[in-house]
């Protein structure tokens, strides 16, 4: 009886991992992933980066005397 | 404006490299030494026995050959050297100070350097048995370490080569002669070029950019009787009785050996009252001014590693200084505006006109007028319509301030 | 005949298809689709090799890119805000695999192995650095400068990795600002960099200019960098663009910056004590940026790891020039050699991943196994390579037996370090910095560029692949001589003209076009793989 458990759990697992695998194999060999981030992934992210609001870096100050000299050899 | 007795003199002394004054130097039995750019410190190639000649292609309009050599996508100046190189434009030269100063120039002088490789045929493009070509390593910045290198650069691949040459005299007391020449020159050109900051000046920016465009091509010592008696006319020229121009403007950007083009701008209505480019004397015709306790030749690697405003400077304090200095210059000239104007395929200056044209205008209020130009352009319909419309903007600001 | 026919079916499912159209090859052009060159299905390589790419490539690699987020991120969810806020992380990260696919393409066997082991340092190493941009950027944290920030180094891409040793044992890390937003981004997915070209030209930035310098001022231009580190060191790359490109960058970084510029005459021996000096000036700024003193020890510690790293690269390239039995293809030989030496040590994936391929090499000459068994040409790419088909060299030997054995960036940094003393050490890091990526060919020197001729010799090689990167100026400003010398020499090469990042301005198929016209008229021969001559991939990543 608990042999024919066992047996039945692993034959389960097999089954399962099987499964997956076999579930694995048809996305990798028929590039479902690359299709489904070529097609939807990427056109959604592109369409959202390209409504981003962002910073115009053109008003970003530009201040002649911010910074010191960087000057380390100096007599 | 009566017109300058050595005008056409000096008109004529720019349509070739070889020229008149050149040939006359070397029949003296001087040595003529080209170079390319303000890193390479003039003085040093004016020594006793030998003379600068800062290198032009004047008229080079179809550099073909250099274009088989260098392609068509590299700036026009580097390649119009080659070409006249190429056509034997430049066989006076006794040697070439060269400098990895900006790519193609560089590429350039490569080209002419006799190397003596096993990996690349030498072309022997300087049909002269005695011309050499010597690289100085320029630094990027005006640090102490910068001034220490440069300096030990310049003796190793200039003076030092001179002498072992042609048996120049390096001595100190010769560079201190040949600084005192240099100085009395920078002192004409400035002299000249400070009419330009008058409200009515008696020069125009043409003139100007002829004169010193002579006092680089031309050995020092036959050229400067001519900018002496040049600077003693202008002492009584009458300028215009009225300002002919419609507006002042500062001339920034890259290499402009081209007197035409700023001929092309006052053409437009706009005098150039301040020459701020490569070959202009806002940098060159400052004098150099010899410190106590420094040796002559320290003082003259910094003083060229200081009065430069080149965009390959990377220090960020310089290359922040730079726009202000624009904007001092601006000041200083009366100038209404600033043509930023850099050569096509300069990458520096593609940076640094890029900047400028937002900064001086944002920060500092001048208008900017933003062009990219080729090496000779003065046949340029849209660079004029281009001048024409900057011009006209700067009258309607004047109008709209009550000018 | 069907017996014959079940035969060779049975035969091209357990070993795969046979590589060349003369026996009855495997015609990789016709699995793609027009346009995407998304597979229609992958690739039958064999039993063995297809469970092999499956299990070891596909699948370990997707499952590593989780991990190695597990890994190296301070907090896994940074890094999805930070693949929302970054278009070059969220059109970049995405593809990896099919970078993978493009560049292991057709390989077999050890070939296939050694190649991918490359490529997953390679995505070790990116994460790696993505997530030390995340860690510490201002804008994923609600703009607070957390530890992170404190102890990061921001520095332009070219500057060696190297240089920040002393720092690392103090918990500070490197990264080269552009070589994930933009030389990584070009390789995995060539439409991303093409935001950043136009963004640096919307300014009024004409169109000449190297479109790396351009791309690189660009992603300042969209705000697209993280604000993760309180200072930065930039440096001259060498040519002129790039010192263009620090000028915009400042204005946009406007934080400290320290110019670590590499000399140009870099084998005048009076430019070492100068440049010697400059280095020691940027560890004076970190120190004052940072506090922390310069840790000689430290230092020692890990260039001695890169020395070996170095070592064994030594050992790769004598199988490569002296065997036909190295296994590592063009592609994946010059990216891992150019990633690892400009980035340096900072993690243990490089040395990993080395033991890996050279395990597989000496496998490869112990057994006499030829990986590349159709190479017709071992060929040397010369100059610097268009990152936007980064894999022609895959394609080409798939298609002509074309073997790319060596380029010119991966024999840049060829040497190492004396740990011996503080001098010797200083006095190698000023060669090392001096001899940065696409040094040879763009200043110092036209011997640098022409010493073409010797590394034919060296790696054995009857053909050159000499890139024609249109907008760098020091390499169009040699064009004629090297068309005299090939001539004069008689050298086959043939010329791939590209414009680095930027795929519009010779695109991939027009470069296949000059190679296919190469080998037909010049050298009269037909492909192995012909359905690889013509195909569209106009819209691939």
């Amino acid at each position: 009886m608990c042999k024919c458990k066992i047996g039945k759990f692993f034959l389960k697992l097999f089954g399962i991992l099987f499964a997956a695998n076999a579930v694995l194999f048809v996305v990798f060999f028929f590039d479902l992933d690359g299709k489904l981030l070529f097609n939807v992934v990427e056109p959604f992210l592109k369409k959202h980066y390209d409504n981003m609001k962002r910073k115009d870096v053109l008003n970003m100050p530009y201040d002649t005397d911010k910074f010191p000299k960087y000057k380390y050899d100096e007599k | 404006m009566k017109d300058l007795k050595h005008l056409i003199y000096f008109e004529n002394l720019l349509q070739e490299a070889n020229n008149e004054l050149v040939q006359q130097g070397k029949k003296e039995g001087l040595r003529a030494i080209g170079y390319t750019c303000y890193f390479m410190p003039e003085v040093l190639l004016d020594l006793p026995g030998c003379f600068s000649v800062r290198l032009r292609a004047p008229r080079c309009t179809s550099p073909d050959i250099a274009t088989y050599y260098m392609s068509g996508r590299v700036c026009h100046y580097g390649r119009s050297l080659m070409e006249r190189a190429l056509e034997g434009g430049f066989n006076f030269l006794d040697a070439q100070m060269a400098t990895e100063t900006c790519t193609v120039t560089c590429r350039f002088q490569e080209h002419i350097q006799p190397k003596h490789l096993d990996s690349v045929e030498d072309m022997r493009i300087i049909d002269n048995d005695d011309f050499f070509c010597e690289f100085t390593d320029v630094p990027f910045k005006n640090s102490e370490n910068s001034y220490r290198h440069f300096e030990t650069q310049l003796r190793a691949h200039v003076l030092e080569p001179l002498h072992e040459h042609y048996g120049i005299d390096i001595s100190d007391e010769a560079l201190v002669k040949t600084i005192e020449e240099h100085n009395e020159l920078c002192r004409l050109i400035n002299e000249i070029g400070d009419y330009r900051k008058l409200d009515n000046p008696n020069i125009t920016g043409y003139e100007f950019h002829v004169i010193q465009l002579v006092s680089l091509v031309c050995p020092k010592h036959l050229i400067l009787p001519y900018i002496r008696e040049t600077a003693e006319e202008l002492k009584t020229r009458e300028p215009e009785p009225k300002f002919p121009f419609r507006c002042k403007v500062v001339l920034a950007g890259s290499e402009n050996d081209d007197p035409d083009f700023t001929k092309l701008i006052e053409g437009c209505g706009a005098m150039v009252v301040c020459d701020r480019y490569c070959y202009g004397a806002v940098e060159s015709r400052q004098p150099i001014v010899l410190e106590e306790g420094k040796s002559v030749l320290r003082c003259i690697a910094e003083h060229y590693l200081k009065t430069s405003n080149c965009p390959r400077f990377m220090p960020q304090d310089e290359m922040r200084a730079r726009k202000q200095r624009i904007a001092n210059l601006a000041k200083e000239y009366k100038a209404d505006g600033v043509i930023v104007a850099s050569n096509k395929f300069c990458e520096y200056w593609s940076y640094e006109r890029t900047i400028d044209t937002f900064i001086l205008k944002r920060d500092y209020g001048l208008p900017v007028c933003s062009i990219e130009k080729e090496y000779i352009n003065s046949a340029s319909g849209q660079l004029r319509t281009r001048f024409q419309a900057f011009v006209e903007s700067i009258e309607i600001k004047h109008i709209q301030e009550g000018k | 005949m069907a017996k014959k026919k079940m035969t060779k079916a049975l035969r091209d499912f357990w070993y795969g298809k046979p590589h060349s159209a003369e026996e009855g090859g495997r015609r990789l052009g016709e699995i793609l689709e027009d346009k995407t060159q998304l597979y229609k299905h992958r690739e039958w390589r064999g039993v063995k090799d297809t469970f092999y790419y499956m299990y070891m490539i596909w699948g370990y690699n997707y499952v590593h890119m989780v991990t190695d987020i597990l890994k190296y991120s301070n907090n896994p969810i940074d890094f999805f805000k930070g693949t929302w806020r970054y278009r070059w992380m969220g059109q970049t990260y995405l593809p990896v695999i099919h970078w993978f696919d493009r560049g292991l393409q057709g390989m077999r066997g050890e070939a296939l192995r050694a190649s991918a082991w490359h490529y997953r340092a390679m995505v070790s190493a990116s994460i790696q650095q993505i997530c030390n941009f995340f860690n510490g950027d201002t804008r994923l944290h609600g703009g607070k400068q957390n530890d992170a920030y404190w102890h990061t180094f921001l520095a332009k891409e070219t500057t060696c990795g190297t240089l920040f040793y002393p720092w690392m044992d103090a918990g500070y890390q490197y990264v080269p600002i552009e070589m994930i937003p933009y030389f990584v981004t070009c390789h995995v997915n060539s439409h991303t960099v093409l935001n950043y070209i136009d963004a640096a030209q919307s300014i009024g930035l004409p169109g000449d200019p190297c479109p790396m310098c351009q791309a690189e001022a660009g992603i300042y231009v969209l705000d697209d960098v993280p604000d993760c580190a309180p200072f930065v060191i930039t440096c001259n790359e060498a040519c002129d663009g790039s010192v263009g490109t620090a000028i915009l960058q400042d204005w946009f970084i406007d934080k400290p910056l320290f110019a670590l510029p590499l000399p140009m005459q870099f084998d005048d021996p009076l430019v070492k004590q100068y440049c010697m000096r400059e280095i020691e000036e940027c560890w004076k700024f970190i120190e004052e940026q940072t506090g922390v003193p310069f840790d000689f020890d430290c230092m020692v510690k890990y260039l001695e790891r890169q020395n070996k790293l170095q070592r064994d690269e030594w050992e790769k390239w004598d199988v490569a020039a002296k065997t036909d039995y190295y296994p590592v293809n063009g592609v994946a030989q010059a990216l891992f050699r150019i990633f690892s030496t400009q980035y340096g040590i900072q993690g243990d994936f490089w040395e990993e991943n080395s033991e890996k391929v050279k395990k597989i090499m000496y496998k490869c000459v112990e057994k006499k196994i030829n990986p590349f068994p159709q190479t017709r040409h071992r060929v040397i790419a010369w100059s610097c390579a268009p990152l936007y088909y980064s894999n022609w060299c895959t394609w080409a030997y798939n298609c002509w037996g074309l073997n790319t054995i060596i380029n010119m960036d991966s024999l840049m940094f060829d040497m190492e370090f004396r740990t011996d003393s503080y001098e010797h050490m200083l006095e190698d890091m000023a060669t090392y910095h001096m001899w940065a990526p696409m040094r040879r060919m763009a200043v110092g020197g036209m011997h640098h560029i022409f010493e073409l001729w010797d590394y034919m010799e060296r790696f054995n090689c009857d053909m050159v692949a000499m890139y024609d990167q249109l907008q760098c100026k020091g390499m169009q400003g040699v064009h004629g001589l090297f068309e005299d010398e090939f001539r004069k020499r008689n050298v086959k090469a043939f010329w791939m003209p590209h414009a680095l990042p930027d795929c519009r301005t010779v695109s991939r198929a027009e470069i296949r076009g000059y190679i296919n016209d190469y080998m037909t008229t010049v050298m009269h021969e037909e492909p192995l793989d012909p359905s690889l001559l013509d195909f569209d991939d106009s819209m691939t990543w």
